[in-house]
């Protein structure tokens, strides 16, 4: 009986408009969570995709030992594909041309992920498959055909074995940023390992297998073998500390976390005062119905019912737009780089529905309890049951579920505290300051009549009101801004590591004596390069006496043990430095001071591992000859950049106690090539390794996900310009009462409008202010905790804020009043009746 | 029950209305005590301020007494909840008021099939239409409240008090937001309806003229009920 009257109430209610903010809120928030998060899923699909192109799998196992057999036969039972390689250098020898080469064995699975770039003769078109050599020939890197004397089709003598050379090999999808190998790389099938047989008991070899599979096969397969796993095996994923990608992506990825965050709150604001709004409409219609003899739980059904259909209208618009967004940016990005973006599965569906109905139901629920509680009486006194409105309740319940909300969409506390906690903050500010400007304005004695006091005066007669509307445009404007400075912080940041001028050419094993007349070649052909570094390799040997081995098992089974174990090696790069190199900084201790003692700074991830203590002594095997350093400081390392770092770092005095290579990096263009060559004939133990294809994939993801932040920070922008308007709209609701009166009383519509435009000024410039001052705060927090970047102040937000949020927010009020008053006074007399 | 309130479709008896304020204890009504019969017009008379509507909302239980007791048709209001309370309403009472009060985003027609609809009454269709042709707006049945006048309003909100036969018809100045001219038309439906169905009214006015008409007047001033006094229609019944 009473479905079809709320039936007919709600098809009115909806025409009439009066349902038309619930409606928008619900369906922002839907489609804000719906298209951010398909559109993160499908990009961080996408990019660890590219990332896992990176190491050519999803996760390695890596270890300078064989590994058991049985490694490889659980691996393929928990359903993983599964690569293997060997690493080893041999001896190439062709038309009496005898090379080291550095051989990398695949088997025929190689790659599991990403593509390998070959071509058919030096001259010909560089092309990409996704397999390695057959068995029976290499690929050779392009520097051996030189210095060789081949061409393609030609044999080669690999130790005892001898190949046809298939292929010239361009590109391997996981060669590493810096590695001693250079441009000798050889190609061989994994099948052709023992025909050379150059891999004897004892020879220096570097093992790896390759895994790919979905998420869960490879967390299982884990769990299986963390247990067995020895000191001297490292599984990797694409995600760790070390890679440069790793860090990058998990800042992206932090960034979208935080969008999606703001755009449920802001979708959450307008929920909540359009809830509220909406249910305080109704409180003539309930008053009526009761006194005509309608029973509570008529009311409540009919209000209930209402409230199912107009979530359920809105989750279907919310997907709807949200499907339309997601697909058009999807489409764009997918252009953009020239790649598929797979699609998001089932996940932002039941998100985003979820977060729907989450805000329908925990907004309005406080707001519709009171509607059920508005006595019938109020058909005599009209005024009862309008104390209701200020509810602490409501405001209770809301700022909960917000809380709430954030804390399961983002799974963080701390992030989800931090963000909540500063929002208090301004609201907080927020009505001191209204408080404080509303009787300020009081004062300022405007001659009676003008636009101006008329603007203020509705400021001060609508203190309340206004405070809460101030509140929320300062936090739609503060999460705006926000974002934005978060997004250019972050983007110039990445910019910076991986500059257009960075060094594209890392040149290796250069001897003590070649160092001046290279360093001489650079200055003489103006060709920027990066100091030279001294590089040798050494074991870690024990710690104040203690076996490294035991020392690292004795993490053992803590839950930080396999991320903090990732990075470690036992057989490091090292060098020794006088000062300490960029993007690096001393946490504890001090740089080193010039003693007799040798003494070593450690990178800051390895001090848990080692658990390393200032003045910890360590002992490092260098070609057997034993080093013992002192630990005198520890430093963060910046392994964003596409720089040498090293996470030990001797001092000085080392100089001449052990053999060592020089390192450095320079920016090489074409026009350098025939020098170069000659460089090489000269010195031809040099190597030089081309890393213009590592930088160029570095800095096509930074750009992909530059883009995906600009398009999530454009769709919270909408989200906040949305919840602007419909506060703008709401406010105009309840002020049309006024206007018509001014206007029955003949005020003009121009002044009308001025005065709006004014107030509306006022209002917004008010809240971009403390928006500004409050984000940027936050801001120094948030970048510190979340992002580790140094926080630092932004004062061009502090004008941003004010001017944007008051040309914003007066342009909205100006052209809704406007259009009111276009109709004529009799019909908006009428519409208040 | 008594025989005396069985005739009597309104009974009160020592009915007392007090509130809070914040300058302490405010009595509105006092100790009233009066009956009306069945079928009676009764008019409600006194300054403004004087607890009229006060009294009027203890009489449809829309507001409950603080001391005495109110019968409506047998039913003594103050062992009724809320909710029952809606009950009875939507049995036995219908309503005029000052201002209008009709639903806003329903048409006249469903306005005034409003209570039938929430009594779970499905065939109030025909007799809308028939009390809205009788207050003459057969052909506004599809128009919204903000699209007819304040007469038209008040006809259709009278033709809402009649739905689904009421015994007992509760006016509070029904003309009061009115010009003289449609103010005696919505008077002369009132009375003419009330007396086609035979309807209990109780009217509350502070417009002499009207409350002659109505059987007998009672006339209350600062919370106390001065005196009933006879109407010119009083013998007419
Ligand atoms: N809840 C309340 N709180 C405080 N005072 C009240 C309350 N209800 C009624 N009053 C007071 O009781 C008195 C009677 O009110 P009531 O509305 O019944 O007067 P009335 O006779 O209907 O007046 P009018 O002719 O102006 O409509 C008034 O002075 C009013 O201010
Ligand atoms: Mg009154």
């Amino acid at each position: 009986m009473w479905v079809k009257l709320a039936g007919k109430l709600f098809a009115r209610e909806f025409r009439r408009g009066e349902l038309t903010i619930i409606f928008a809120a619900i369906a922002l928030a839907v489609l804000t969570v719906f298209s951010l998060s398909s559109i993160t899923e499908r990009i961080s699909l996408n990019i660890e995709q590219k990332s896992s192109d990176f190491i050519a799998a999803d996760r390695r196992l890596s270890s300078n030992h064989a590994f058991e057999p049985l490694i490889l036969t659980k691996a393929k039972e928990f359903g993983l594909n599964t690569a293997e390689m060997l690493f080893f250098d041999s001896m190439l020898f062709a038309n009496d041309e005898l090379v080291l080469g550095s051989v990398k064995a695949v088997s025929n699975e190689y790659p599991l992920r990403g593509k390998v770039t070959i071509k058919d003769n030096i001259s010909s078109q560089p092309f990409d498959v996704e397999h390695g050599p057959q068995p029976g020939s290499v690929w050779l890197s392009e520097g051996l055909f030189y210095t060789l004397g081949v061409n393609v089709g030609d044999n080669v003598e690999l130790g005892a074995g001898i190949f046809n050379i298939a292929k010239v090999l361009v590109k391997e999808p996981d060669s590493p940023f810096f590695s001693l190998s250079g441009n000798k790389r050889v190609l061989l099938n994994y099948q052709d390992i023992p025909a050379t047989q150059a891999v004897q008991a004892g020879s220096r070899v570097f093992h790896r297998l390759l895994f790919s599979g979905d998420d869960q096969q490879l967390t299982d397969y884990y769990q299986w073998l963390k247990p067995q796993m020895k000191s001297n095996q490292n599984w990797q994923g694409i995600k760790d500390r070390q890679s440069p990608l790793g860090n990058n992506l998990d800042r992206a990825e932090r960034f979208l976390l935080l969008a999606g965050l703001f755009g449920i709150m802001l979708a959450a604001v307008a929920m909540a005062v359009s809830a509220k709004r909406y249910c305080e409409r109704q409180y003539d219609p309930v008053a009526m119905m009761k006194t005509l003899g309608g029973s509570r739980r008529v009311i409540r059904n009919i209000y209930l019912l209402h409230l199912s259909l107009v979530t359920g209208f809105s989750i279907i618009a919310g997907f709807a737009v949200g499907y339309f967004l997601q697909s058009v940016a999807g489409e764009y990005l997918a252009q953009f780089m020239g790649t598929e973006l797979p699609q998001a599965g089932i996940r932002p569906w039941v998100l985003s529905a979820a977060i729907g109905i989450v805000c329908a139901l925990m907004f309005s629920l406080k707001p519709l309890l009171d509607l059920f509680d508005i006595p019938p009486l109020r058909v005599l006194r009209r005024n009862l049951g309008d104390t209701i409105a200020i509810s602490r309740i409501h405001i209770t319940i809301s700022l909960l579920t917000i809380f709430v909300l954030m804390w399961v969409f983002s799974g963080e506390l701390v992030t989800t505290l931090i963000l909540f906690g500063s929002t208090l903050l301004v609201i907080a500010i927020l009505f001191g300051i209204s408080r404080l400007i509303f009787a300020a304005g009081r004062r300022l004695g405007l001659s009676p009549g003008s636009s101006w006091s008329l603007a203020i005066a509705t400021l001060q007669k609508r203190a309340n009101a206004n405070a809460i509307q101030l509140i929320s445009f300062a936090l739609a404007i503060k999460l705006m801004l926000f974002l934005v400075v978060l997004k250019n912080d972050i983007i110039s940041d990445w910019q910076m590591q991986v500059p257009s001028d960075a060094p594209n050419m890392f040149i290796v094993n250069i001897n003590e004596n070649e160092v001046e007349p290279i360093k001489q070649f650079f200055n003489e052909n103006d060709i920027a390069h990066e100091a030279f570094y001294p590089v040798f390799s050494g074991r870690i040997d024990a710690v104040n006496g203690e076996e490294y081995s035991r020392r690292v098992s004795k993490q053992e089974g803590e839950e930080k043990d396999e991320e903090a174990r990732d990075g470690v090696s036992r057989e490091p790069n090292l060098t020794w430095l006088d000062e300490l190199p960029e993007g690096n900084d001393i946490i504890e201790g001090q740089w080193f001071t010039g003693g007799d003692e040798i003494e070593v700074s450690v990178f800051e991830g390895w001090r848990e591992v080692l658990n390393l203590e200032l003045g910890d002594s360590i002992s490092i095997l260098v070609n057997e000859q034993e080093v013992i350093a002192k630990v005198t400081s520890f430093r963060t390392v910046d392994w964003g950049t596409l720089k040498p770092n090293f996470v030990m770092i001797l001092s000085p005095n080392m100089a001449g106690t052990v053999p060592v290579t020089y390192f450095s990096a320079a920016q090489l263009s074409d026009s350098h090539t025939k020098g170069i060559s000659q460089l090489l004939q000269r010195y031809p133990t040099i190597s030089m390794i081309d890393i213009k294809a590592q930088i160029e994939q570095a800095q096509s993801i930074i750009g992909q996900v530059s883009l995906a932040i600009g398009f999530v920070l454009s769709i919270v922008l909408v989200s906040g310009a949305l919840v602007l308007i419909s506060q703008v709209q709401a406010s105009l609701a309840e002020r049309l009462q006024e206007v018509v009166i001014l206007r029955t009383l003949g005020a003009k519509g121009r002044l009308i409008k001025l005065a709006t435009l004014y107030e509306f000024l006022l209002l917004g410039a008010i809240a971009g202010l403390v928006a500004a001052i409050v984000s940027d705060l936050v801001l120094m927090i948030i970048q510190q905790q979340l992002f580790a970047v140094d926080g630092k102040l932004h004062p061009y937000i502090w004008l941003l804020g004010p001017t944007s949020g008051a040309i914003f927010v007066a342009m909205i009020g100006y052209f809704m009043v406007a259009n009111t008053m276009k109709q004529n006074t009799q019909g908006l007399l009428r519409k208040i009746a | 029950m008594s025989v005396l309130s069985q005739l009597n479709v309104i009974q009160v008896s020592g009915l007392t209305k007090s509130v809070n304020t914040l300058e302490g204890n405010l009595t509105i009504l006092s100790d009233i005590n009066f009956a009306v019969k069945s079928g009676e017009s009764v008019a409600i008379v006194g300054a403004s301020g004087s607890g009229k509507s006060t009294l009027l909302s203890l009489l449809a239980g829309l507001d409950v007494a603080t001391k005495g007791e109110v019968h409506l048709d047998g039913d003594a209001l103050s062992t009724l909840d809320e909710e029952a309370r809606a009950q009875v309403r939507a049995q036995k009472i219908g309503f005029v008021f000052q201002s209008f009060m009709l639903v806003q985003s329903l048409t006249a027609l469903e306005n005034v099939m409003l209570p039938a609809e929430l009594a779970g009454d499905h065939d109030a269709k025909a007799q809308a239409l028939e009390l809205l042709d009788k207050v003459g707006l057969s052909h506004r049945l599809e128009h919204y409240p903000s699209q007819l006048s304040g007469g038209e309003q008040q006809r259709v909100a009278i033709a809402r008090a009649f739905i689904g036969s009421p015994k007992i018809l509760f006016a509070d100045e029904p003309s009061a937001n009115l010009d003289s001219k449609n103010g005696h038309l919505i008077e002369k439906l009132l009375f003419d309806l009330n007396k086609q169905n035979g309807t209990t009214l109780v009217l509350v006015t502070h417009d002499e003229l009207l409350a002659k008409q109505c059987q007998r007047i009672i006339h209350i001033e600062a919370g106390q009920l001065e005196k009933i006094s006879e109407g010119v229609s009083a013998n007419v019944g």
